[in-house]
């Protein structure tokens, strides 16, 4: 319940204080994906069915405040919760360099496979300029994940001791 | 075989989820329009957080407006005195030619392409994904807004209503990468499918060389394709290039909307009429 309820609000105030509040004053590239890490986070260090139901608001969150096709990023964030588990058991997340890795390349993987969907589907909304600022979210978004995790999971563990 | 499937199940579900993603990415299921009631959930989640931040906003650009931006306000009384003064001798002049130009309407039955019953929104929210271009408007069903409607603002057209829910509405902005539209040349009346490229930008498609565009002509919607009403100021052409072995110029327009200082907006809620599209018994 407690995982749960961090969870939630990490991911609620986040994407309240991202959408709602500071878009249209910050770039879209300096605000970092609360929902998104939330979703990984549940899927590394929550075990079991409790970490997915720890997915599923932050999962929710991303379909509204995203404006994808219905339920395609909902389906996505699920499919990322699942990535993020399968890495949590093959390999032990405890380091940080280990933990940067994983959030940047699961961060890269989901942008590389929306940025291919689009372009198969005829659209070309991207330029270098782009790139260079999908790069700085991916980093500062990655960055603010590896404190944030270790925090909470080390907080959680003294809890369970 | 069942061990396999006990050590590789995630990753079973994950390929899965994704080839779901991306079937509802390439086409929209309706069977999912059932677990509609989840999202809408959600929007009342954010609902303060956003009415809130429109609250705040409205606010603080009312300050603003009514005492700090008042300073040099009689001198600018002045120069506006100066230019209704000229604007109705001009008006004077072209009475002549708006009497006759609607002569010649009447003559030719031109029927009203669009009809312009407009509503008010506040501009609550930016998608800050980096894939897609949308903005979010804090009134939804219950006012009448349905998907596909167009958005606009004095100074020329924003986008078109994607995803709707009560109280709030999602607009696809012409930007957006999924945006297509038939737009003109305003001078040449040249036409082209004007397509979102991200940033303030979009691009015409299927300009021939021989066809007359230049840097500085204005776009705007030619409203045949019923997606968006005629005559909305797209933007203006900021490049045209010309490559030897293309088919078609390389034309770029910039908007003439400012998608990130925008904060209200007028959604027009009757759709424009297709002349061509329309289906006689």
């Amino acid at each position: 319940m407690k995982h749960f309820l961090v969870l939630f609000a990490l991911s609620y105030l986040g994407a309240s204080l991202c959408v709602w509040w500071l878009s249209g004053f910050v770039p879209w590239f300096l605000l970092p994906d609360f929902p998104f890490l939330a979703v990984v986070f549940s899927g590394l260090f929550v075990p079991g069915g409790a970490g997915f139901l720890c997915a599923l608001p932050p999962a929710i969150f991303r379909e509204i405040t995203t404006s994808a096709p219905s339920w395609s990023m909902f389906l996505g964030s699920m499919a990322l919760y699942f990535a993020s588990r399968e890495i949590g058991r093959r390999f032990l997340l405890r380091s940080e360099p280990s933990l940067l890795g994983a959030v940047v390349s699961l961060l890269a993987a989901e942008s590389f496979s929306v940025v291919l969907l689009l372009f198969l589907s005829g659209g070309r909304p991207f330029s270098f300029l782009w790139g260079a600022q999908e790069a700085v979210r991916i980093a500062w978004t990655s960055l603010i994940a590896v404190p944030l995790f270790l925090d909470l999971s080390v907080r959680w563990r003294r809890v369970k001791e | 075989m069942r061990s396999f499937f006990r050590n590789w199940w995630r990753t079973l579900v994950v390929v899965a989820l994704l080839v779901a993603a991306i079937q509802v990415f390439v086409r929209p299921s309706t069977a999912l329009e059932r677990a509609e009631p989840v999202r809408a959930a959600g929007v009342v989640l954010f609902r303060p957080f956003y009415s809130a931040a429109d609250f705040l906003r409205g606010g603080l650009s009312g300050v603003w407006n009514r005492y700090i931006a008042l300073v040099g306000v009689s001198r600018e009384n002045e120069r506006l005195r100066k230019e209704v003064t000229e604007l109705r001798e001009r008006l004077h002049a072209t009475r002549d030619a708006v009497l006759e130009n609607r002569r010649l309407k009447e003559l030719l039955s031109y029927s009203q392409t669009v009809e312009r019953r407009t509503l008010g929104a506040r501009v609550v929210g930016h998608d800050v994904s980096p894939w897609f271009r949308a903005i979010f408007l804090g009134t939804g069903s219950e006012a009448g807004i349905e998907s596909g409607m167009s958005v606009v603002t004095p100074y020329g057209a924003v986008g078109r209503i994607h995803k709707v829910h009560s109280g709030l509405s999602e607009v696809l902005l012409v930007t957006d990468g999924r945006f297509a539209a038939d737009v003109m040349v305003e001078r040449s009346r040249v036409r082209a499918i004007a397509e979102g490229v991200g940033g303030n930008f979009c691009r015409l498609k299927y300009v021939s060389p021989a066809q007359d565009v230049a840097v500085g002509d204005r776009i705007v919607f030619s409203g045949f394709d019923g997606s968006m009403p005629k005559g909305v100021l797209l933007g203006t052409v900021v490049s045209v290039d010309r490559p030897k072995e293309s088919l078609f110029q390389k034309v770029n327009v910039q908007c003439a909307v400012n998608f990130q200082d925008v904060e209200d907006v007028m959604v027009i809620l009757s759709r424009p009429t297709v002349p061509f599209r329309a289906v006689t018994d």
